[in-house]
């Protein structure tokens, strides 16, 4: 009971503020609004006991990501100027790919979550496990992926010198 | 063990009294509304008597007596402080993002409450559990620098603006290292929980157990939590001299307040993080094998350790802060990014090596595990 | 492999230096509080002679003071603080003469320079250690500094004190006027009066 109340404020909080992000003409309010999209997000990860989740969601979006946003911005030309209106066929073009996304998205999530119910044990993940899967090399373990990530990472790292260095 | 004078047995008999008299859903609801009022009013609490110390302790450091005029030696200071600064207009500015500028307090003092929340003060006196509990804490205390950003950009303000930046870019540095040297301690005792930490350190606190690699994380620790704090030699982002008062120079009244009582808290979010972390939190000083003496510790209530330990480390700060001159934005990037980013790095390897090869001191003494 | 020396030796070094400042400041949170707690230390409080907080014009028993109503004083003020005025009387044996009426200062206005002290003739006035000047109107602060119904101190041509001939030639030719008013009352204190005067001269002016 209580936690379904919870959920449904949370998840209106989540749809009203990702439409105002969306549809604020100042984008430093749009990242504020995404601070608050993401935050409720993790108060869903919270909701569910998935406690780790949510920490690094909080450490990671809020924390991290948000931050580098909000600076990215500041360091812009003029952050408080309103954005100008896109054309029009470019936003019909954008309302096609996002219907389409979430056509794609909805019919993944619907056909996959009676199998989520079956898979998903209610009980909390432990650190420990998630560390595991993440560093072991047998199978449902994640060793490969999680190198390629750092291996992407590093191209990242060095295209920002390259970047920095051309001045 | 016999423990006259703590507040476990009180509070076992109010949720048995609770439980008896009333259904499941209103007994949780009111004990949720007492710790939400327990832990508001230990904030507050807690700020006024900091901004007390130190106001005393900083006079003390300059040859000065403090504020002694208000109550017997200035005690009734900073409550007359709180008065004035509620009783405070709040000014409306011109040209200000308004929506975001008064947003900007809340994020400062909702970050400080959440990590607040999470904090060990004593046996049984522990709010919330988590099983991440250091995750948790690092987590949740980045979300105070978005307030301060949002500040400085929506007043419209040159020197709040650099103020803000300034602030944004000591704070995503300095996080990393004190991460770090929570990380390192979370290798030594293999858990993230507060309570299972303390639980470990009964006779061996974490900053002796991993000896060398141990203390040096503690100092990091203390060094980039104190930077974080925007406080002592790391007061860049407020530096008077040069930018006013930094972020909050256009805020006033409890708006201000916020952002004060947000920087003292902070402060004392750090020390006893770090105590729980690295001086065994609320666990008496106990020896193995000293039944007396162990029996003579207990009869001091934990939460007297607590906020004795808490104490001697926020003195330290203040210590530090009242020795040290402000340091330079290049210096203080080059501190974190030079000095104690890599030795930390290093750092966690060797807290590492230690664990491995059992040589930690509970590895080499088992008497004193737990 | 010596950058990493010097990594590690500035390292140590900045700790022992931190260090160092730390011990500094242990100490200095145990001195002795220099605070002055002012109302409560008012019967122990020393203010420095040198202090100057109020013109005065020093009376003697006989309320005589040694003012001729020269003006030097109201001259040599840099902001008009001094305002001296003067009658003339006619004395016994015909002759008239220039006495002093009303001698007031503005302590407001008054930037406590002590040039008037420095250049009256006949040491009339002086600064004294009566800090507590608060009043609550402005007004109050412009003082009269002659008490009522004092007059001049009668001069005796006789008595010329043993220091005086000493100090003389040491004097500007302002300060050689000064001698001859000199009393009774004030020659008990010559040596260190006369001695600090033509240094305050030879400095200020």
């Amino acid at each position: 009971m209580a936690e379904q109340i919870i959920f449904y404020i949370l998840a209106a909080l989540i749809a009203v503020f990702s439409v105002l992000a969306v549809t604020s003409k100042q984008i430093i309010r749009s990242a504020t609004y995404l601070l608050f999209v993401l935050l409720g997000t993790a108060g869903l990860y919270l909701l569910l006991g998935y406690h780790y989740l949510f920490a690094v969601q909080i450490a990671v979006y809020a924390g991290g990501v948000m931050v580098l946003f909000i600076f990215a911005i500041l360091l812009t030309n003029r952050p408080g100027e309103n954005v100008k209106a896109e054309r029009k066929d470019r936003r019909i073009a954008a309302g096609i790919t996002s219907v389409a996304g979430l056509a794609f998205c909805g019919h993944i999530i619907y056909w996959n979550v009676n199998k989520a119910y079956t898979l998903l044990v209610p009980a909390e993940q432990k650190v420990q496990d998630i560390g595991l899967k993440l560093m072991g090399t047998e199978k449902y373990q994640y060793l490969l992926p999680f190198e390629f990530i750092s291996v992407l990472l590093l191209a990242c790292i060095v295209g920002a010198i390259m970047i920095a260095r051309k001045r | 063990m016999l423990q006259p004078l703590e507040l476990t047995n009180l509070l076992s008999w109010l949720d048995t009294t609770l439980r008896d008299s009333m259904p499941v859903f209103w007994v949780l609801l009111i004990e949720f509304v007492l710790v939400a009022v327990a832990l508001l009013a230990a904030y507050a609490i807690l700020a006024i008597i900091l901004i007390y110390a130190e106001r005393k302790i900083t006079a003390f450091f300059q040859a000065r007596f403090g504020p002694n005029r208000v109550g017997i030696y200035g005690i009734l200071q900073s409550i007359a402080d709180v008065i004035k600064i509620l009783l405070k207009e709040i000014i409306r500015i011109n040209n200000v993002d308004r929506f975001l500028f008064f947003a900007a307090p809340f994020f400062m003092i909702v970050a400080s409450m959440l990590t607040f929340g999470a904090i060990p003060f004593g046996k049984m006196l522990h709010a919330i559990d988590f099983n991440i509990g250091v995750l948790y804490v690092t987590a949740v205390s980045s979300l105070g620098i978005i307030g301060v950003l949002l500040a400085g950009w929506s007043s419209n303000n040159k020197y709040s603006m650099i103020g803000a930046m300034r602030s944004g870019a000591q704070f995503v540095s300095y996080e990393l290292s004190a991460g770090f040297a929570l990380m390192t301690i979370v290798v030594l005792t293999g858990t993230m929980s507060f309570s299972e930490m303390i639980a470990k350190q009964e006779f061996c606190w974490n900053i002796f157990n991993g000896h060398i690699s141990s203390i040096i994380a503690f100092v990091i620790y203390l060094i980039s939590g104190h930077a974080e704090t925007n406080r002592g030699p790391f007061d860049l982002p407020e530096a008077e001299s040069e930018l006013t008062a930094g972020y909050h120079t256009e805020y006033s009244g409890l708006q201000f307040g916020f952002f004060y009582l947000a920087e003292y808290l902070n402060m004392f979010i750090i020390a006893s993080i770090a105590t729980t972390v690295f001086l065994g939190g609320w666990m008496p000083i106990q020896i193995p094998g000293l039944d007396g003496f162990n029996q003579v510790m207990w009869y001091i209530p934990s939460y007297a350790w607590f906020f004795g330990k808490t104490g001697v480390l926020i003195f330290l700060s203040l210590w530090v802060r009242w020795s040290f001159p402000r340091l330079r934005i290049d210096q203080l990037l080059n501190l974190e990014w030079k000095y104690l980013l890599p030795i930390n790095l290093v750092n966690i390897l060797i807290m590492v090596i230690l664990v491995l090869a059992g040589l930690t001191l509970t590895d080499l003494f088992p008497v004193l595990a737990p | 492999m010596n950058s990493i020396i010097t990594y590690f030796k500035g390292l140590f070094i900045g700790i022992k230096s931190l260090l160092f400042g730390m011990s500094v400041t242990w100490k200095e949170l145990w001195t002795k509080k220099v605070t002055q707690q002012y109302p409560e230390n008012r019967k122990t409080l020393v203010i420095s002679d040198r202090f100057r907080c109020e013109l005065t014009m020093p009376h003697d028993i006989n309320n005589e003071h040694a003012c001729t109503a020269c003006g030097i004083c109201q001259m040599n003020c840099p902001n008009g603080t001094i305002n001296v005025l003067s009658a003339m009387i006619e004395t016994e044996d015909g002759k008239k003469k220039k006495i002093l009426d009303t001698y007031t200062w503005d302590m407001g206005m008054c930037t406590f320079c002590n040039l008037c002290v420095i250049t009256c003739p006949s040491d009339a006035i002086s600064f004294n250690n009566q800090f507590e000047n608060a009043v609550f109107t402005r007004s109050k602060l412009v003082q009269t500094l002659n008490h009522k119904g004092s007059k001049l101190r009668e001069k005796k041509k006789e008595v010329k004190p043993q220091s005086v001939p000493v100090v003389e030639d040491k004097l500007t030719s302002s300060k050689e006027q000064m001698i001859e008013p000199l009393v009774e009352t004030k020659i008990s204190t010559p040596s260190d009066k006369s001695i600090k005067n033509p240094k305050d001269n030879t400095t200020e002016n």
